[in-house]
């Protein structure tokens, strides 16, 4: 075997357990520790493999500041100081891994800190010396059966108690140095998940299948209480607070905080008091608390380590509210018995409001004072409130046409300017829209609900608050303005429907450019400018109420006579509820925020992560909700307004003075299949799509040096697990999954913000409930490089080809047919010696081809060997599949992987099966009959110790990589068809299901392997 | 849904409904059968079925044991089954609700059969699934270690031994301690069990313990104990955790089981 060449560059996987350590969060990261910073953004500042294969499923600090990690058999003790932080990254940390015959469930330094206990798991408590000696050993005679869990807890250097979680629901609490049972604490059901004793030794959490906690008294041995609320099973437990709380984390992805509230010592009770969304679908393995600083450190499956506020949750320091008589008592403002508050805004020096009879009052946020500004008859019951908070205006509007605007000297003690417009154009007002417009001046749209009234906008000075100019457009038909944008000459009002209108202030006879019904749509919510490209394309992101947002690119004309034309780059829905708005923060990543059902939400969409939440009302809601200046010190990053229940209630919703994330993870479960789009680079790194058992598709790139991985979109659409991905061109790519879908996608990389990608089109499916699986696809372009066919192979054996017209936009079925009743795996459609070849491969390991060069309306391109071109006319028909020219078995069993590739003479298939094996069928053209035979030339029978997952041919056809479920990535070498291999390594990745790589501009391999989890290498 | 996820359920599904049986899993048993023909055998008299609820492997031995036979040869057959969960009845079939990689459950089956020695000893254990795949792989071995550590207690030599693997990153380590106690070691796949899943059966045969090493069951002592004193390659304890060293690893010959005809567990029709 060749010296190994393969380098890994970076891993994303499971994160086991974390823990706080001085200024640092520690985490077990796959095999290594990974030590972070998080006062100092959450710098990582360490990182080292303590495993060679094995990974870190626990740690341990002792006083001395030694670290104790095992996981599986692996243990080992390292000075966190010396060999880890105050050391170089990647020292050999590893030179310490020892073995243990069994495997270890959990480990503990003593308390001298002298030893460590190692509890295996089959109730064995090794106690060893810190340097791997084993001093002694302990059992609990007669109770030697299998461990799912357990813990140790030292009490002092003679009293150590071992907690065992059996799989038959007891809890086996045992003393070490007398060796004798303590209790066998029976009452849940099924295997237990974790069992943990409070830090006094008097209490016992445990938590098993069947979802519950319960809270025992080591010295009755007697249940006090149980906390029901998570939704599925608990994995890990901890007290804190002198063993008066307790976190939990969950398969549900939540880390939750619980009360233990006892009456006199004599019934117990154990409140859920926190639920944190903090983990993509679905474990969450580790937590740990900071109890100084308050706050949880989680880790999960999907990767990420999340930092957790635990005293803001509810923290009613944050909110301060008032009822109309608070405001009436704390100032001298008399208001009526049915006086409430009906409009908001807050300005840096307070907030502005103005009563259903037209009271203006103001608060002072320095002095906490209300104080009654003036009275306006003519703003009594209906109005609308508006701002430009950077010029401290203020406007009101009601529905009989009249303005009024206040301009604030900055410490909002006076009122500068005042002025008290009205409009004769409109009959009524039902609307009153306000934008900055430029540096001098502000807009106010204003619309009545006569479809034949005007939409007027109104230009205002800044300064002088009069009207500059007056815009009066004529309005789009079923047209209800909801949110504005200005941008250039241009006015972009949303709408009802999903609409939106863009008004030309230069050209107000002309009637607006419609951009119609975004998605089956609700109100348009937010439109907001992000940049603009080389191309002068202006790329905008909108908000929809019903919870899509889309980013649509916009080309205004050059002079006013030309057209605009706009394209949707991208389309997404949020995860549920409704969406109001979205922004970019200053670190490039989106943000959502809106309701579900009465809990108002802010959310990192970039990287799938709840903000904040507050409960805030029913469906009539008013509310505000107002960013703070991100260049200041402060504490607060947004301000949420909002009135619930007639009373007024100022939120804020404050920064967290750690990162949300220290690592912010991929995919909560197995990666099915990658896809690298290898035609171009993005800002020096590639773009590439991942897609998961979660039923998501997550679009990235990567680094080519350091392998660092930068998230971008999340896609919901599918409804089921990933089965396959792929990039067909550098525009396009496919998605398939169960439930018949699949998905053409289109990608755009032409702007800074990142790569945007949207649905093209869906394939048709064969009914209305479909419930077969698409389990592969491969597609043929034409000349043009937009039209192509695909094969699309089905788990009821079924085989159909497409065009796909991309002019029309349309997928048009051009074969249909099944092959017999074996579930195909995989497909391929190849043009070799100008016919059109179809591959597939069934779960009997079977390889069948077929020639359907005549049954296609396309020929091959005599141009371009590898395209088709357009032929006969396009029949309406369907034509049936024509018999296969040739059936071979390949392997024993499914075969779950097949790459294709071609030289002068032979076209070769590889494939990976099922039964371990790697096949080499060569095909080879027949002159005399027209058609091909393939040979099997190379056969490794053990090309693997399990399931070969993928292959992936590169190097111009000299090597293959393979990936198989035993976690090792091969290299082989093709030389005349036959595999030796060359190299192999192992992967963190477990399930190693797929892979994909590109060769960079330096001519170096990239490869990606997913699994659960995502390894970049260099090859 | 509800008449879609009906129409989903496969064909072995079905069959079993048909046939009488508890699980689909009978056809798996039944193919491996087909293909090794170990429960063909006349001679066939006693066996051990571990981690059996709800029992249609119990129904098939019970079948295969007692379905035309003699009264005589009825007297001298025993069937054990065992299981965490409780079973329902199955003629001819000696239930124990435990968990089998106690080694108090070991000895309890030991003294269900006397003296007497076990011709075939099956598992089809399956722990529950967490998601971590190593502890997930880990505790599953575990099971079969203790089918195995029953199975050298109780087996006669040239007996057999099948039980459900999950082909996972150790399972090669797994494979190459049962070549230490078998002639003959293979990893089958039945036609039955789904090609998307990584489950396969090892499929021993030819049981042949090492000459120097007599099996002592005690209940003080956990599977690696047990094994401890034979040489199974990893299993040495000492007083030292061991510096890290890679384990011996070997590769199973792969079988596919279940003739042409049999149904594609995979398709939906
Ligand atoms: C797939 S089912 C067996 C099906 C069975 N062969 C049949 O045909 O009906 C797996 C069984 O393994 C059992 N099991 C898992 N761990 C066990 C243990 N430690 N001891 C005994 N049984 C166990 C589970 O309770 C479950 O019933």
């Amino acid at each position: 075997m060749a010296e190994t060449c393969m380098k890994e560059l970076s891993h994303y996987g499971p994160s086991l357990c974390v823990k706080f350590y001085k200024n640092y969060v520690v985490s077990g990261y796959g095999p290594f520790i990974q030590i972070y910073d998080y006062h100092d953004n959450g710098k990582l500042i360490h990182k080292s493999k303590m495993f060679r294969k094995n990974k870190i499923h626990g740690l341990s600090v002792s006083s001395e500041g030694k670290l104790l990690v095992f996981g599986s058999r692996s243990v080992s003790v390292v000075d966190l100081d010396d060999d880890l932080i105050n050391n170089d990254e990647n020292v050999d940390a590893i030179r310490f891994e020892k073995l243990n015959s069994e495997w270890i469930i959990n480990g503990e330094f003593s308390a001298n800190g002298k030893f460590i206990y190692l509890l295996t798991s089959y109730n064995k408590v090794l106690i060893c010396d810190l340097i791997g000696n084993v001093v002694s050993e302990k059992v609990l005679p007669g109770e030697r059966s299998i461990l799912y869990s357990g813990s140790i807890k030292v009490l002092s250097n003679d009293k150590v108690l071992i907690n065992a979680g059996t799989v038959m629901g007891g809890v086996l609490i045992w003393d070490l140095s007398t060796e004798s049972k303590i209790h066998n604490l029976l009452g849940h059901e099924g295997s237990i998940f974790h069992v943990t004793v409070s830090d006094n030794g008097e209490l016992v959490a445990s938590c098993s299948d069947d979802r519950s906690i319960r809270i025992w008294d080591i010295k009755l041995g007697k249940e006090l209480c149980i906390g029901w609320g998570h939704t599925a099973r608990i994995w890990n437990l901890k007290f804190f607070s002198n063993g008066t709380k307790l976190v939990s984390v969950s398969e549900d992805s939540t880390c939750r905080i619980w009360d233990l509230r006892s009456n006199n010592n004599e019934t117990f009770e154990l409140r859920l008091s926190q639920v944190h969304e903090a983990h993509l679908i679905k474990n969450v393995w580790g937590v740990d608390i900071q109890e100084e600083e308050n706050l949880a450190v989680t880790s999960g499956n999907d990767g990420r380590i999340k930092l957790i506020d635990i005293k803001d949750y509810g923290d009613p320091s944050n909110e301060i509210s008032f009822s109309m008589d608070d405001i009436s008592e704390k100032s001298v403002i008399k208001f009526n018995k049915e006086e409430i508050i009906k409009g908001f805004h807050q300005f840096k020096f307070g907030l502005i409001a103005i009563t259903s009879l037209g009271k203006i009052i103001k608060f002072d946020f320095e002095t906490e004072v209300w104080q009654l500004i003036s009275v306006y008859d003519k703003f009594v019951s209906y109005s609308s409130t508006n701002a430009i908070v950077k010029h401290n205006i203020i406007i009101f509007s009601n529905n009989k046409c009249d303005l009024l605007l206040l301009k604030f000297s900055s410490d909002g003690h006076d009122i500068t300017v005042k002025q008290e417009l009205h409009l004769d154009e409109l009959s009524k007002t039902n609307n009153c829209l306000v934008e900055e417009f430029n540096e001098e001046s502000l807009l106010v749209c204003l619309e009545s609900p006569n479809p034949r009234d005007k939409f007027i906008c109104l230009q205002i000075n800044n300064e002088t608050l009069t009207i500059v100019e007056k815009y009066s457009f004529t309005k789009p038909e079923n047209f209800v303005s909801s949110c504005l944008e200005v941008f250039q000459h241009y006015i972009l009002v949303g709408s009802r429907f999903a609409t939106i209108a863009i008004f030309d202030k230069r050209n107000v006879d002309k009637s607006a450019y419609i951009i119609k019904r975004l998605n089956h749509g609700d109100t348009t919510t937010n439109i907001a400018y992000v940049e603009c490209n080389e191309h002068q394309s202006h790329l905008f992101s909108v908000t929809n109420r019903d919870g899509y947002y889309n980013f649509i690119s916009i080309n205004f004309p050059s002079d006013c006579n030309g057209s605009i034309t706009y394209k949707v780059i991208h389309s997404n829905k949020i995860m549920k509820g409704f969406l109001e708005g979205a922004f970019f923060n200053d670190k490039g990543e989106y943000i959502t925020y809106g309701f579900k059902s009465s809990l108002f939400y802010i959310y990192n969409e970039t990287h799938c992560y709840e903000i904040a939440s507050q409960v805030c009302g029913g469906a009539h809601r008013q509310w505000k909700l107002f960013p703070c200046d991100s260049d200041e010190e402060e504490e607060t990053q947004f301000t949420l307004i909002y009135i619930k229940a007639s009373r007024l209630h100022l939120k804020r919703i404050n920064k967290l003075s750690v990162p949300e994330t220290l690592e912010s993870g991929l995919h909560g479960r197995e990666i099915r299949d990658v896809t690298i789009l290898k035609e171009k680079s993005y800002n020096d790194e590639y773009i590439f799509c991942t897609g998961s058992e979660d039923t998501t598709l997550k679009l990235g790139q990567f680094n080519t040096v350091t392998g660092k991985v930068t998230n971008h979109w999340t896609e919901r659409k599918h409804v089921s697990g990933l089965q396959r991905c792929k990039f067909i061109s550098e525009k396009l790519m496919i998605s398939s999954s169960a439930r018949e879908e699949l998905l053409l996608w289109e990608i755009n990389d032409e702007f800074q913000s990142g790569p945007y990608i949207t649905i093209r089109q869906t394939l048709p499916t064969s009914s209305d409930n479909p419930d077969l699986r698409i389990m592969d696809f491969d597609t043929i372009f034409l000349t043009n490089g937009l039209d192509f066919i695909v094969s699309t192979v089905y788990s009821d054996s079924g085989v159909k080809i497409w065009y796909y017209d991309h002019a029309k936009n349309i997928f048009k079925l051009l074969i249909e047919g099944r092959y017999s009743t074996v579930c195909i795996l995989n497909t391929s459609l190849e043009i070799f010696r100008n016919q059109v070849w179809l591959f597939i491969a069934t779960t009997d390991g079977q390889l069948i081809t077929y020639n359907i060069t005549d049954y296609i309306p396309f020929a091959v391109s005599k141009e371009e060997k590898s395209r088709l071109v357009a032929q006969s006319v396009m029949n309406e028909e369907i034509i049936g599949l024509p018999l296969p020219i040739g059936t071979m078995v390949v392997h024993q069993s499914g075969i779950k992987t097949m790459n294709i590739f071609q030289d002068d003479n032979n076209l070769k298939i590889y494939t990976g099966g099922d039964d371990n094996a790697i096949g080499i069928i060569v095909f080879k053209y027949d002159q005399t009959k027209g058609t091909i035979e393939g040979n099997i030339t190379s056969f490794e029978k053990n090309a693997g110790s399990s399931t070969i997952t993928s292959c992936v041919v590169f190097n111009h056809g000299k090597n293959l990589l393979s990936t198989s479920v035993d976690q090792i990535v091969r290299i082989w070498t093709v030389e005349d068809d036959i595999l030796r291999l060359s190299e192999q390594k192992y992967t963190t990745c477990a399930d190693t299901g797929a892979a994909d790589i590109v060769t960079d501009k330096n001519d170096s391999n990239k490869l990606l392997i997913g699994g659960v989890g995502l390894s970049i290498w260099e090859s | 849904m509800g008449k879609s996820s009906k129409d989903k359920r496969d064909l072995y599904y079905r069959k079993a409904k048909e046939q009488g049986y508890r699980a689909r899993s009978a056809f798996k048993l039944l193919q491996l059968n087909d293909q090794f023909h170990f429960l063909d055998d006349t001679n066939l008299k006693r066996v051990v079925d571990l981690c059996a609820a709800p029992g249609s492997w119990s129904q098939v031995l019970s079948k295969k044991l007692f379905n035309d036979t003699t009264l005589e040869q009825q007297n001298e057959r025993k069937i054990v089954a065992v299981d965490l969960q409780p079973m329902s009845p199955i003629d001819h079939v000696v239930t124990l609700q435990a968990d089998i990689t106690h080694p108090k459950t070991l000895k309890r089956i030991l003294e269900i059969f006397g003296n007497e020695k076990a011709d075939f000893v099956c598992s089809d254990g399956a722990p529950d699934v967490t998601g971590l795949h190593d502890l997930d792989e880990y505790v599953q071995q575990q099971l079969i270690m203790s089918a195995l550590q029953l199975t050298t207690c109780i087996l006669k030599e040239g007996g057999t031994f099948v039980a459900k693997i999950f082909r996972g990153r150790d399972i090669d380590m797994l494979y190459s301690q049962l070549g230490y106690l078998f002639e003959n070691v293979v990893c089958a796949k039945p036609k039955s069990s789904r090609g998307t899943s990584l489950e396969a059966f090892i499929v021993c045969l030819g049981y042949k313990p090492p000459s120097n090493w007599k099996p002592r069951l005690d209940v003080d002592f956990s599977v690696e104990e047990f094994f401890s004193t034979c040489n199974l390659n990893k299993l040495q304890i000492s007083d030292k955790l061991q510096d890290w060293h890679e384990e011996e690893r070997k590769i199973a010959p792969f079988m596919s089981c279940g003739d042409l005809q049999s149904f594609d567990s995979d398709a939906t029709y």
